[in-house]
């Protein structure tokens, strides 16, 4: 199963009407933000009214919305680190 | 200091460039082969899995990609009031969210 993952780059304002229903019926309610779709001619079709304003890719899996957000979070720049006494125990119990 | 430039005598008047910067054209370019890439991708997940859609196949055949275009069709449109029928792209409504390739043969 291969689906489309769409993300909205460009809004809609000030286009037709039909431009931002079709946004709509995509899921794309703002900028940056990502949808997946089933691989299929009706979703082409779609992308096709959009496609000066999305970015496509095809992918094997249709992520969660965490995971998306996880892709665009930077690294922290730091790690916690854990008790003394909790690393002692998980080191025995390995 | 005053400066007697025609915005400043006359109002409201706005002063839009009759041809396009060298960036302007450079990201003109860069959004038409953004346009192609997203036909690509469709086209090409849509053939593994056996579909055809009339929207691509119609696109696909009509539409020339960003490399095939001359940069006359590039960076300005055809204009039946325009003195030589031509004037800048960037004069089209919207244009940088909408796609205008081809213009009448011959001009």
């Amino acid at each position: 199963m291969s689906y489309f993952r769409i993300t909205l780059v460009r809004s809609a304002i000030g286009l037709p009407r039909r431009t931002t229903d079709v946004l709509k019926a995509l899921g794309l309610k703002k900028r940056m933000a990502t949808v997946f779709h089933a691989v299929s001619p009706s979703v082409a079709g779609q992308i096709m009214k959009v496609k000066e304003l999305v970015e496509v890719r095809e992918v094997e899996r249709r992520l969660t919305k965490q995971e998306v957000h996880l892709e665009r979070k930077p690294d922290p720049g730091y790690y916690v680190e854990k008790v003394g006494r909790s690393e002692f125990d998980e080191s025995r119990r390995v | 200091m005053f400066k007697p430039t025609s915005p400043l005598l006359s109002g409201l008047l706005w002063k839009i460039p009759w041809r396009l910067s060298a960036p302007q054209k450079a990201r003109q370019r860069k959004r038409l082969r953004s346009v192609d890439k997203v036909i690509d991708t469709v086209t090409a997940a849509l053939y593994k899995k056996g579909f055809t859609a009339k929207a691509v196949e119609q696109w696909n055949h009509e539409m020339p990609r960003e490399e095939e275009m001359l940069p006359k069709d590039k960076y300005t449109i055809f204009d039946r009031k325009e003195k030589k029928y031509r004037k800048g792209i960037h004069k089209l409504p919207k244009w940088t969210r909408v796609s205008q390739r081809v213009n009448p043969p011959g001009f």
